[in-house]
């Protein structure tokens, strides 16, 4: 059994572990069932920052180092960044239909910067599909990598610079707002997730790694609505 | 008793994403073998 497939078993056996804490730790008062989701929700958007951070950082090295394993990690990372944050932003705006009593609001800056920052990392993965050179690609998106990282502290504050909806963190240095119990729940699950983040990390990076030996090039943008080539299109 | 089912489900959709990309990753190791 190789290295990945141990780490993607064991990351497995943490979210499930992640999931027995978050289904057994008591509920809150008001929320009821629906306060559980924290426990999913904070976890899969504090990797997507993670996600970003290290895609910031590949991309830095890119720049400096032009070598390809920094630009596969830079990809490799911001892909997961959008998955954690497009599922960490649904996680949250079920709890919110059922806390706040609506699933979105544009006026609320943590809601609005997040969905921003979504959006523009969805960019950074059409951007790789733009050139089919691979070093143009690597460096357009290494500046844009390097450049939207700025959200990430942006998004954190939010909740501070404008106090619209969203709360701020319930754990904080100086104590925590829920019982010990829902702490050490959402502590176990921030650990299993970011594991998890780990191992699908490393998988990602064997599979780049596999197609960048086998000269197998990414799909360009538009590559799937392309009309058939003349050539290709048989007479009648 | 249904908000539990709206959690469970909201797991569940959550971590299929998940699982679904690890799938995916695993078709394109598979593609690069072949």
């Amino acid at each position: 059994m190789n290295r990945t497939r141990i780490l993607l078993g064991t990351a497995a056996l943490a979210v499930g572990v992640g999931l027995w804490f978050a289904f057994t730790s008591p509920v809150d008062r008001l929320q009821g069932e629906f306060s559980r989701i924290v426990n999913i929700h904070a976890p899969f958007l504090w990797v997507a920052f993670l996600a970003f951070g290290v895609t910031a950082l590949a991309s830095i090295m890119w720049l400096l180092k032009k070598t390809p394993r920094w630009d596969r990690l830079g990809e490799a990372s911001a892909e997961l960044g959008v998955m954690f944050t497009g599922t960490g932003l649904f996680t949250g705006m079920v709890w919110g239909q059922a806390v706040w009593g609506r699933a979105w609001d544009w006026g609320d800056a943590r809601l609005a910067t997040t969905a921003v920052m979504l959006f523009v990392y969805l960019g950074y993965l059409a951007l790789r599909g733009a050139s089919p050179d691979p070093e143009i690609r690597a460096r357009r998106s290494a500046i844009l990598g390097t450049i939207a990282v700025v959200q990430v502290p942006l998004v954190y504050f939010s909740v501070y610079l404008f106090r619209t909806l969203h709360q701020t963190p319930s754990i904080r240095p100086d104590g925590a707002s829920m019982p010990r119990e829902m702490v050490i729940a959402l502590l176990v699950n921030f650990l299993a997730i970011t594991y998890l983040y780990v191992a699908l990390l490393t998988a990602r990076l064997d599979v780049a790694r596999a197609e960048a030996s086998a000269s197998i090039e990414p799909g360009l943008a538009g590559d799937a609505v392309k009309p058939p080539r003349l050539t290709e299109v048989e007479d009648v | 008793m249904s908000d539990l089912f709206i959690v469970i489900g909201t797991f569940a959709l959550s971590y299929a994403v998940v699982l679904g990309y690890a799938a995916r990753l695993h078709l394109r190791r598979r593609r690069v073998k072949d």
